[in-house]
């Protein structure tokens, strides 16, 4: 019966009371917030709507950009480089992820070490994944021809450049996704397993029965984090390849900046963040439903 | 879960697992040990045959790899220290103190998830370009401390405080935002170094902003200055690898030292518990 | 003047009413405890008096001064809560001194103090301390500590023992009602234990659903429950209550009907009483006794009896009556076999009436000099 929900007991004298500390307080962050967050919020939209350069607003022009937005071949193309690398690096970074969430847990005395491991690509620079994996995936000198044979130039490979990306994208951020479910694994308490193993179960069973259904909304999140964060893949690709060969590993977020910085299109590649950041709350959405609906039927 | 084929079958995979992943990072510094021939030769020896520091003299020497540390060093440092310090106050506030507006404002300051970054790269530049702030350890810093993810970390962890230590504050006296400096601050210790280091990384780590930012080569921060030496050293890859890894070290050093601190805050930031 | 008058007070969250008119006096120096059922809003009360809730309505006084919108630091109060609140980075003396400090009292005062307070509450040996090195009632003391260093008008304690063991609540009981003997401070109260509103209050004030039911010390509202509410609240095992019709009056007794169809009496003056049907006759316990022959009584069936060493519960079950009636019997009195019919019987000066509201009917002077 406790006031648990503060704005219940917020009477006049005590909201008085607080109110000037409160904006003093919140008054940094939403200078901040203002400033450097919505202020250029409201002006992508705005700069969506017209024909501008990067430095200069000019003519108000409707909804003209997006009109030519949607017939473009290239705006579509790099929103298909992404949704086929979301495809390439989701399920696996999940998967991984998972697998090395349970090694971890299992072999809990070589826990700092084996964690250690798999998370450390995580806190590096981007730019040392990508030097790192250019090195690594030289033609004639390259460890990884050396290992495979032959003479194949991965990231200049229009098959390859991107699927070439993506595992280097794995090998950076898997980290986390362990990170989720050996957090998740650490909550399922032990009483389950020993009633489970009692009831005679082991090895796969337990995993199926007990294991899976628990980390289920923990796998949620991770595949909805997931794949918002590789939609908004630019800097790997940008680097690794700048985007090409042939434009194959141009992803939305490159293609907005190339319109934006080296076309100095600012109004069109507005647009186009405009259109990137529909696709990934629509995506989103259509994720968090498609997981509610699945788990509502299983329930 | 004693069944010992899985014992066996799981230490194998975690072995193999692991090697795997600390492959590329041993990798390159058995290649970063090497005279720049030898990287290139027809012979491939997994160890360095000729074992030698050069690579690692001559980056720190040419370029600008030692100013670039610098930079970024205090670039973090600042993100850090302001993201902290405005976060904690605005936390608190929606925590703790009733006002009208509460609810909307944090509403408001959320949006911030739903936005992505990257959306905003051309009105910041703009905006930066007004301030005459391009290319300024001021341009880099500023859009990195607002952070929803961290004030929203700091509340949840603001309204798991029980309401009684507030309310014993009131009673001996104390305001607002003595209660905020004396009770809630102390209390906080833990989240706060977990949230300062998973900041600091990033910053650390943050190559969009600063690549659209800096526009001078000793105003790079180290993702970016990394980026230049594919132009700067032509193809001598033991200096790559030597940049490389002297990049990431004080990153790495603060994952090895603060490993429990890192990963409490990573993952308090993802919405789960820690 | 550490008095604290309330008159009308009300408190409305949204729609919802959780105090509904209060008025009350607690004087000088007395030791006054709020008790009542979850959610009654004994608590809420303690706050609003604290000033950590607004108040919706009425006026607060504390000492003679209208108080509703002073600052809970300057009312000259001090509170215990219930989870102590102790500051957990702080040791046991910054603890206690803490409100001082921010008073900007001078140093060596605050110590000298601290130290007295400390000694005391027999704590001095953990002053430099952390609470999480403290017990349970430790803890407990040093929040006391706090409260005490302040030299308040009211002491406010929001059920500070409902966190300690069961020997460690009795004795630290104990303690308070010395701490308010040797202080001589005005202490107000909360707990939902009615043992501990019996034994340490000099005032009782029950509340239910937001208001007061009775005002009284324990002993008055124990032999004289204004009403249904009070009479099951306080006791333990509760108060047996029976439906009951008045069928008249017989030598200056009510008579009622009883379940089973028999008639009793009962010292009560139901002359005022609205309606004859609809009654309770309230028993308790201690009053009821247990005989296996004649016809006079309320009959009933002997279900189950607990043996506690100093008393025997009996428990019958009565038609007409949820639940089963509890009558105490000495331990080693001889009783029949669960199973057996029983009749349970009564002196009529042990008895109430209670009307159809739940009012107690007024009790008979006779029964002031009525045989125990």
């Amino acid at each position: 019966m406790r006031r648990d929900d503060m704005t219940l007991s917020a009477g006049p004298t005590t909201a008085r009371r607080d109110t000037l500390p409160a904006w003093l307080l919140l008054a940094p962050f939403l200078v901040a917030f203002g400033l450097f967050f919505f202020l250029p919020a409201l002006e992508t939209f705005w700069l969506s709507l017209t024909e501008s350069s990067l430095t200069r607003t000019s003519a108000f022009v409707g909804l003209d950009n997006y009109h030519t937005l949607l017939n473009d071949p290239s705006f579509w193309d790099s929103v298909g480089n992404t949704f086929y690398f979301s495809l390439l690096t989701v399920i696996p970074l999940c998967a991984i992820g998972l697998l090395m969430a349970m090694l971890v847990d299992r072999f809990a005395h070589a826990q700092g070490w084996l964690q250690g491991t798999f998370f450390l690509p995580f806190v590096l620079p981007i730019s040392v994944m990508t030097l790192i994996a250019d090195w690594m995936l030289q033609p004639s000198s390259g460890v990884v021809n050396h290992i495979l044979g032959g003479q194949r130039a991965w990231l200049a490979d229009p098959h390859w450049a991107l699927p070439a990306v993506a595992i280097g994208t794995i090998w950076w951020t898997v980290g986390f996704n362990m990170l989720l479910f050996l957090a998740g694994l650490r909550n399922i308490p032990a009483e389950l397993y020993e009633a489970a193993a009692l009831d005679g179960a082991r090895g796969f069973t337990l995993f199926r029965t007990i294991t899976w259904p628990a980390l289920r909304p923990v796998a949620t999140t991770a595949l909805i984090l997931q794949l918002i964060a590789s939609l908004k893949v630019f800097g790997q690709t940008y680097i690794l390849t700048s985007g090409g060969p042939f434009n194959t590993t141009r992803v939305a977020l490159h293609y907005m900046y190339e319109t934006a910085f080296t076309q100095s299109d600012a109004g069109y590649a507005a647009a186009v963040a405009m259109a990137f950041v529909a696709i990934v709350i629509l995506l989103s959405l259509l994720q968090v439903w498609l997981v509610k609906f699945l788990a509502g039927r299983d329930a | 879960m004693k069944a010992s084929f899985w014992t066996i079958a799981g230490a194998v995979c975690a072995i193999a697992l692991a090697a795997l992943w600390a492959f590329p990072l041993l990798w390159a510094l058995s290649t970063s040990l090497r005279p720049e021939l030898e990287t290139v030769s027809a012979n491939f020896h997994w160890l360095p045959q000729d074992w030698t520091l050069d690579a690692y003299r001559k980056t720190l020497g040419a370029g600008n790899v030692v100013r670039w540390l610098f930079n970024s060093f205090i670039v973090a440092l600042l993100v850090t220290v302001v993201t902290m310090a405005i976060s904690l106050m605005a936390a608190y506030a929606f925590s703790q103190l009733r006002f009208r507006g509460r609810g909307i404002v944090f509403g408001i300051a959320m949006l911030g998830f739903l936005l992505p970054f990257e959306a905003l790269l051309v009105p910041l530049f703009r905006t930066m370009h007004q301030l005459s702030l391009i290319n300024s350890y001021a341009g880099i810093v500023l859009p990195q401390v607002v952070s929803p993810v961290v004030i929203y970390v700091f509340k949840q962890f603001f309204d798991a405080i029980p309401a009684d230590f507030r309310e014993a504050a009131m009673m001996d006296g104390a305001g607002p935002l003595r209660v905020l400096w004396s009770v809630y601050l102390p209390i906080s210790g833990n989240i706060v170094w977990a949230m300062a280091i998973v900041t600091f990384i990033a910053a650390w780590n943050n190559f969009l902003w600063p690549f659209i930012i800096v526009t001078s080569n000793d105003m790079m921060t180290i993702p970016l200055g990394l980026t230049q030496t594919y132009d700067a050293f032509g193809v001598r890859y033991a200096q790559l690898m030597a940049a490389a890894l002297l990049g990431a070290l004080p990153v790495a050093l603060a994952y090895v030292l603060f490993q429990r601190r890192v990963t409490q805050g990573f993952l308090a930031a993802s919405g789960l518990k820690g | 003047m550490a008095s604290v008058r309330l008159r009308g007070i009300r408190k409305t969250y949204g729609d919802n009413p959780v105090i509904k008119g209060v008025d009350l006096d607690i004087e000088d120096g007395q030791f006054v405890v709020f008790v009542g059922p979850s959610g009654c809003g004994k608590s809420t009360l303690l706050r609003m008096i604290a000033g950590l809730e607004d108040i919706t309505d009425g006026t607060l006084e504390l000492g003679g001064v209208v108080s509703n919108t002073v600052e809970p630091a300057r009312r000259g109060i001090a509170m215990v809560f219930q989870s102590y609140a102790l500051y957990p980075h702080m040791t046991v003396a910054e603890n206690m001194g803490f409100a001082l400090k921010l008073a900007k009292m001078p140093k060596a005062e605050i110590d000298q103090r601290v130290r007295h307070a400390a000694d005391i509450l027999q704590i001095a040996h953990l002053l430099d301390r952390k609470p999480k090195a403290l017990s349970g009632g430790q803890r407990q003391r040093v929040a006391i500590g706090r409260a005490i260093v302040r030299k308040p008008e009211v002491f406010l304690f929001d059920e500070p023992l409902s966190n300690l063991d069961a020997a460690l609540r009795a004795q630290t009981r104990v303690e308070l009602a010395r701490l308010h003997k040797d202080l001589n401070a005005t202490m107000i109260y909360v707990t939902h234990d009615q043992v501990e509103a019996m034994t340490l209050g000099q005032k009782i004030v029950v509340f239910n659903g937001g208001r007061i039911e009775q005002v009284g010390t324990p002993l008055e509202l124990y032999e004289r429950p204004a009403n249904l509410f009070v009479a099951g609240f306080l006791g333990s095992p509760r108060m047996n209550a029976f439906p009951a019709t008045l069928a008249g009056h017989t030598g200056g007794l009510a008579t009622v009907r009883v379940p089973g169809g028999g008639m009793a009496q009962v010292a009560a003056d139901a002359s005022q009483a609205q309606g004859a049907a609809g009654l309770t006759l309230g028993v308790r316990p201690e009053h009821l006794r247990l005989e296996t022959g004649g016809d006079a009584g309320i009959p009933g069936r002997l279900a189950l009896v607990e043996y506690l060493g100093d008393v025997a519960l009996a428990y019958v079950q009565v038609d007409g009556v949820d639940g089963m009636v509890a009558a105490k019997c000495p331990p080693d009195a001889p009783l029949p076999a669960p199973g057996t019919s029983v009749r349970l019987r009564f002196d009529p000066a042990r008895a109430w009436l209670f009307d159809e509201q739940g009012a107690a009917l007024p009790a008979l002077r006779e029964r002031v000099a009525a045989t125990p």
